[in-house]
């Protein structure tokens, strides 16, 4: 159970659920946007810019080690990947670039959301396109569906779309439209508050409706992975991802905001948690084992050693980061950008 | 264009703009760290506000940087699938560390930009030194995976599989000290530059605040330090590829024929078919001295290695000499500057000097792309030295040319929409935007 592959299985999977629980926020702060309506549409864009503002980049980073971690530890799974993915792969490419670049342009000032819907909008169609594209690229290791030839992969270009990985593209969208409203509610007061709220209750309907439906989805799509997911360890996990969303839509109903938050957050590590546990002991459903995929021990000893200092790095700089920037998003920014001065 | 030239014009196009991106990722925290940390001790305020209103392009360009360092981890696996199922149990490993090291510096930058009102003087200062120190990590062990393409090590092969694999004997590859030093400082050299540059034309302009003197003080001075360590780290450089990578040492310099007492040429077209140099300029001895510091020493040249197996020299020597040349086109402007501070007492404004500065400005970044172009064609046709040949790593994916045009495309949109909002002039009336009622919305 506790061998060095498991170890970095977990690590991989750990990143996403970093990656989804803090990067999905952003991307769902642009999705909310996109959507943003009614009479404070405008205050609701301004205050999910302002949120994200600080923090994406850092939060972006979870991606890079997802895959940095992906080709350390499984170099030959790695490959298979990318190899098999290129179309959603690149897809989600297009939408960090574009994501990206809409931020780094208002940092340039003289722009609201408001202001310049082209910016607004390119900001929403990028986070509407990255989770979805993503979510089609992991929910695809699961399908059994990327075949090894002589221990190259060998698949169409176009196998990845399928019911199952249709729904797993909006269970990430779903997912990042979960969380961002969810973590708004700690960060406004008011009717903006209530907005969030609401947005938020409706996303974890979606989100549970989604995840529910994707269940007897992959009994015919993805059937060696349902048998897992519906095998005790899957099981278990799955019941508690219920318990938590369930929790969480209670907390959020009765405005317990802050233990909202953190129940909403869990619930996504916890589905992505039975996602492993269904995946297990496979990185490609019953084509490539974690055994198989792995690199060598030496190799991921030291991964593991590099792993504990950076963590050891890590982490009290993150909680200086989060701590510091804690509470409501108050125009954080320099007196200079404030005042709309021009620079040379 | 077939899959592998495709595949190469894409992590090629990649890399060129994220170098830019990443070079002053790395050059200018170190600036940050200089000024807020003068400012702490003289109690100058300037110095601080210097380094405030640099923070803005930091943010975007770091901005970039992280997105477009994304696309490059991304290709890794798209483009190059089989040399990563080969090396990534070696190259992981300082991958890794890059990654730890770049998130703290996206930690810290945040703390910097964002946190003015919430940290204090001091720790704002310690900021940037996290900052300096994590970027320049970064940047030495992303360097340590290329250098190891040059020199792979830590590993034994039988029957083409890796054995007795040692991922710590790989990161400290014997090109690794040199490549990562001469690397780090030359990003030192290019954000210097390219800084100074602005402020000498903000100068030329009229605009002689002690603001843009002071800035273009500091700029010059970490980029003039840096400068001589720059030729230094370079012979130093020339002297462990003459060593370890005979085939490159060739290609840069245009050596056809092994010699002893082998000439340094200098410009000049190296031509395959005749073996020869067209219009070089030849300094009897030198390249026998440079590399083995000797002047009668053996020098081997492109003959001495199995013809398929040696770079292009066309594609080497140009860029070698773009290199080593652009730091003497920034020397000469630097001394000139630093001989007038040092004779006047006061930032010279002289209108030459500025446009000599001016125009050398952009040649640090011109030197550090050559530089890297020099490394790179100078492997081929290897993607891992005498171990794999590109053509061995590349995808067997198709379409690699589509995801070309794509990049191309979105690179061009880009690239147009960053000089859109760098070049709109900035009118009253944004103004008024920008700011309602008690609270910005200006980000």
């Amino acid at each position: 159970m506790w061998t060095f592959e498991n170890l970095a299985a977990g690590t991989v999977y750990l990143g996403l659920a970093m990656y989804a629980v803090f990067g999905g926020a952003d991307f769902g702060g642009g999705i909310w946007t996109g959507l943003a309506s009614g009479p404070r549409a405008r205050e609701q864009r301004d205050k999910l810019f302002h949120a994200i503002g600080p923090v994406w980049e850092t939060n972006h980073v979870w991606l890079i080690f997802v895959v940095v971690t992906l080709f350390t530890t499984f170099p030959k799974g790695f490959a298979a990947l990318f190899t098999a993915l290129p179309v959603p792969l690149v897809i989600a490419l297009i939408g960090i670039n574009f994501r990206g670049a809409a931020f780094a342009f208002r940092h340039f000032g003289r722009q609201t959301g408001g202001h310049v819907p082209f910016m607004a909008g390119t900001f929403a169609v990028a986070s509407i396109l990255t989770p979805l594209a993503l979510g089609m690229a992991v929910t695809a290791t699961a399908t059994g569906k990327i075949i090894f030839v002589k221990g190259w992969v060998q698949t169409g270009p176009w196998f990845w779309i399928g019911p199952f990985t249709l729904v797993g593209g909006v269970v990430g969208m779903a997912i990042c439209a979960y969380l961002a409203p969810i973590y708004m509610t700690v960060r406004t007061e008011g009717e903006l508050q209530n907005d969030f709220r609401r947005h938020g209750l409706y996303a974890g309907l979606a989100l549970g409706i989604l995840t529910t439906l994707e269940i007897p989805i992959a009994m015919v799509d993805a059937p060696l992975f349902a048998d897992r997911l519906l095998a005790l360890r899957g099981a278990v996990l799955v019941v508690l991802a219920v318990s938590s969303g369930i929790t969480a839509m209670v907390l959020l109903w009765r405005c317990h905001f802050l233990w909202a938050q953190i129940a909403a957050a869990t619930t996504v590590a916890l589905t992505i948690a039975g996602f492993a546990a269904a995946m297990y002991p496979d990185l490609l459903v019953g084509q490539l084992s974690l055994a198989a995929a792995a690199a060598p021990p030496a190799t991921l000893r030291s991964f593991f050693s590099v792993l504990v200092i950076g963590i050891t790095i890590l982490i009290p700089s993150l909680l200086f980061l989060y701590w510091t920037f804690r509470g409501e998003p108050n125009p954080e920014l320099p007196q200079l950008w404030r005042n709309g001065e021009d620079h040379e | 264009m077939d899959n592998i030239l495709s595949a190469r014009t894409l992590m090629g196009f990649s890399l060129c703009f994220h170098i830019i991106y990443a070079t002053i990722g790395i050059g200018l925290p170190l600036m940050l760290m200089v000024a807020e940390g003068l400012s702490l001790r003289t109690g100058d305020e300037l110095f601080h506000q210097l380094a405030r209103r640099w923070m803005r392009p930091a943010g975007v360009l770091f901005a970039i940087g992280a997105v477009s360092g994304t696309v490059l981890s991304f290709e890794l696996g798209l483009l190059w699938p089989r040399f990563m199922a080969f090396s990534g149990p070696l190259i992981g490993l300082p991958f890794s560390m890059e990654g730890f090291a770049f998130f703290t510096e996206a930690i810290f930058l945040a703390l910097y930009i964002y946190g003015e009102q919430r940290l204090s003087r001091r720790m704002l200062f310690y900021c940037t030194i996290a900052l300096t120190l994590s970027s320049a990590a970064s940047a030495a062990f992303v360097i340590s995976a290329n250098a190891w393409m040059n020199t792979p090590t830590g590993f034994r092969l039988v029957n083409n599989a890796l054995v007795d694999v040692r991922p710590f004997q790989a990161l400290s590859n014997p090109s690794w000290a040199h490549e990562a030093v001469h690397g780090t400082l030359a990003a030192y050299v290019a954000t210097g530059f390219a800084m100074a540059g602005v402020y000498a034309f903000a100068l030329l302009r009229g605009s002689n605040s002690d603001y843009n003197k002071r800035a273009l003080t500091l700029a010059l001075a970490i980029a003039s330090v840096s400068l001589p360590l720059m030729l230094v780290t370079g012979d130093w450089a020339a002297m462990t590829v003459a060593a370890q990578q005979k085939p490159k040492l060739a290609a840069m310099e245009a050596h056809f024929v092994t010699a002893s007492g082998a000439p340094l040429i200098i410009g000049g077209w190296p031509d395959p078919a005749s073996g020869k140099v067209l219009y070089g300029i030849k300094i009897p001895k030198l390249l026998s001295i440079l590399a083995h510091r000797n002047p009668d020493a053996i020098v081997e040249g492109l003959d001495a290695f199995p013809p398929g197996t040696t770079p292009d020299p066309r594609l080497v020597h140009p860029f070698f000499d773009l290199m080593v040349g652009s730091t003497f086109i920034m020397l000469a402007p630097a001394a000139w500057f630093w001989w007038l501070r040092w004779r006047r007492r006061d930032v010279p404004l002289d209108t030459w000097l500025l446009c000599a500065l001016l125009l050398a400005s952009p040649f640090g970044m011109i030197a550090l792309e050559s530089g890297w172009l020099v490394t790179e064609f100078g492997r081929q046709p290897w993607i891992i030295r005498d171990l794999m040949r590109v053509s061995e790593g590349v995808t067997l994916q198709t379409g690699i040319g589509l995801i070309l045009i794509t990049f191309v495309v979105i690179y061009l949109l880009l690239t147009a929409g960053l000089l859109k909002l760098l070049l709109r002039p900035s009118t009253p009336a944004d103004r008024t935007e920008t700011t309602q009622g008690d609270r910005y919305v200006d980000l």
